[in-house]
């Protein structure tokens, strides 16, 4: 071994960490924040002021499709999770022979499935949580491979870090701050270790959950399970009769499912007697899903197709995805996701700038950095604060955009990269320490804006939440305001801080090696 | 208040395994202890973690328990190091 395990360990872990490290970051913040997704969605709709009931949903979202589609020959209704969230529609018309999406249609009610009051057009939580696989301005197919690559990079570089830290229990507690360098080191260290188990299981999981697209192989082998409802399109040729009452068929499932609650239901033909209605069991109620979809005659109410018996299998890849998503969490163990993930985030974060850090020391003239290190640098302005920054902006917008705007929903998400580009671009006109500094105060300000904002343009603010017991908003705001804090923080260390002039030192014979 | 059990066993036992370990104790009690207190320390501590393990399976439920032990964990560390690393100002204002 010439170069040692250690280093050329050390070597992989920094190439394949900065390679995709930013994007990395985006996908721990944007998933982070996917753990309150719903939640999310409850505060950027703050005309939906009715706790949300799964169960009162699909009554009424049905009773919604048979007033205003009684004529197509699909409904596809999402129900909110109990926790919150909305109710989402699609249907398509008999009208067209082929699934083009002309003949689709979709419809947001709330968590009630009532469309009064009419909730404001937004993406809500759920854009955070599709950006974390899925990007943005780009097809989704082509984002799912790019994320699945940097999610490889990502437990490339786990594996390789444990290998090349050398002193994991040693220096298991170990922050020294104010010491350059090795206090960076140490907060990379820290944060990587202590959440350990959860970055091994969110990055591995994580590709689990979309193996079938990397892998699709084993799936064209075997013949496919009896999970879904089949679904045609054709319109149907059986006499009309009505629809059997829904109440009765999810109390029946729940029970089949040993309590779990259905989370989905597809109509066929409904409104004609050979109607079905396919439910499906939520994934918020155990880790790993251990039941199918259960097939009923929608003009009877009969049990045409029982729940089909999972494999072992499905369980075990079920359960690995259930614990990557956290569905099943309840409200203290979703904060546990939810910090874990922070960790992660500045684990990724000061691994970015520790790679910066090392080798501003070692710059030959430190006034003219080389190329490469110009493009880390401003790039790490740009992305670790610029992001969080577009994420607030995201809330302002929402807050601030009339409701009735045209393409309102887009427009709050081009608010949260106009942010991100514009401070991406400030950051590279600046001098790096300014750069910092303003990013990091305009980031504060931004989030210190959106509970004033929110108080402001909306009749649930912080101290009206507060007299209502209305958890959801007062959590929200006030985590707007401790990270406005903590940014503070960080802008005021910052501006205090002059770096220590560079130790001389001897240009060691191999740079590389030891990078 | 199940979660509160873990959470304290969990901090205690991180609390003793620092404590186990010769260059802390001078750092915290300015003294090194006796080879005989440091392993029983570690071995405390070990076990502190260990029944908040089970405390959390038995009443929670092994998978989902082990879910939450493991946050809890994390958690319980992070508080240890940031103790930690202001100990100076702790220990300051404990001799006071």
């Amino acid at each position: 071994m010439m170069p040692g395990f250690r280093q050329s360990m050390a070597w992989l872990h920094t190439w394949s960490g900065l390679l995709l490290g930013w994007l990395l970051y985006a996908v721990f913040f944007t998933g982070t924040t996917a753990y309150f997704n719903q939640e999310i969605t409850a505060w950027m709709t703050p005309e939906s002021v009715e706790q949300a009931d799964p169960r009162t949903a699909a009554v009424n979202a049905q009773a919604w499709l048979a007033r205003h589609h009684p004529d197509a020959v699909t409904w596809d209704v999402m129900l909110p999770a109990s926790r919150g969230g909305e109710t989402r529609l699609s249907w398509t018309e008999a009208s067209s022979p082929t699934a083009s999406d002309a003949a689709r249609g979709s419809m947001r009610l709330n968590g009630r499935g009532l469309d009064t009051p009419v909730p404001r057009p937004t993406a809500g939580g759920q854009f955070l949580y599709g950006f974390h696989y899925e990007l943005h301005y780009v097809p989704y197919r082509t984002a799912r491979w790019i994320v699945g690559l940097s999610a490889m990079f990502m437990l490339v570089a786990i594996v390789s870090g444990i290998v090349t830290h050398k002193k994991i229990f040693a220096d298991f507690f170990m922050l020294r701050f104010g010491k350059g360098q090795r206090s960076w080191l140490d907060a990379h260290n820290v944060t990587a270790v202590l959440a350990l188990p959860f970055h091994l299981m969110i990055t591995y999981t994580g590709l689990v959950a979309l193996m079938h697209m990397y892998m699709p192989w084993p799936d064209m082998m075997r013949p496919k399970p009896p999970r879904f409802a089949p679904m045609t399109i054709e319109a149907s040729a059986a006499p009309s009769a009505p629809l059997t009452a829904l109440l009765p068929l999810l109390t029946q499932a729940s029970q089949e499912w040993g309590g779990v609650q259905a989370v989905r239901i597809k109509y066929q033909h409904p409104g004609h007697a050979d109607a079905r209605i396919t439910l499906f069991p939520s994934g918020a109620d155990s880790i790993a899903e251990h039941h199918g979809a259960q097939i009923f005659d929608g003009a009877t109410g009969a049990l045409i197709t029982p729940p089909p018996s999972t494999s072992n299998t499905h369980i075990v890849e079920s359960a690995m995805v259930g614990l990557h998503a956290g569905r099943y969490a309840a409200p203290t163990l979703r904060w546990l996701y939810f910090l874990s993930g922070l960790g992660g985030t500045v684990m990724i974060g000061t691994g970015l700038l520790l790679w910066i850090v090392k080798r501003r020391q070692r710059l030959p003239d430190p006034e003219h950095p080389y190329f490469g290190f110009r493009i880390v640098e401003r790039l790490n302005i740009g992305t670790i604060v610029g992001l969080p920054a577009g994420v607030a902006a995201y809330f302002l917008a929402n807050r601030l955009l009339s409701t009735d705007a045209v393409g309102r929903a887009d427009w709050e998400i081009r608010c949260l990269f106009i942010t991100w580009t514009a401070l991406l671009v400030w950051s590279i006109v600046r001098p790096a320490k300014s750069a910092w500094v303003e990013a990091l105060t305009v980031c504060a300000l931004l989030y210190a804006l959106v509970p004033i904002v929110s108080a402001l343009t909306t009749t649930r603010g912080l101290f009206s939440s507060l007299i209502t017991r209305d958890w959801v908003f007062v959590s929200f705001d006030l985590v707007m305001l401790i990270t406005a804090a903590l940014l503070t923080l960080a802008v005021r260390k910052l501006a205090s801080h002059t770096p220590k002039a560079a130790p001389r030192r001897k240009p060691r014979p191999s740079v590389e090696a030891a990078a | 208040m199940i979660d509160l059990a873990i959470f304290l066993a969990s901090l205690a036992g991180f609390a003793g395994l620092l404590l186990a370990s010769p260059r802390h104790q001078q750092e915290w009690l300015r003294s090194k202890l006796a080879p005989r207190a440091c392993t029983s320390l570690r071995l405390s501590g070990f076990l502190l973690l260990t029944s908040a393990f089970v405390v959390a399976g038995r009443s929670l439920g092994w998978g989902y328990g082990a879910v939450v032990w493991l946050g809890w964990l994390t958690i319980a560390a992070a508080l240890v190091v940031i103790a930690h690393t202001n100990r100076e100002r702790i220990v300051a204002k404990v001799r006071r």
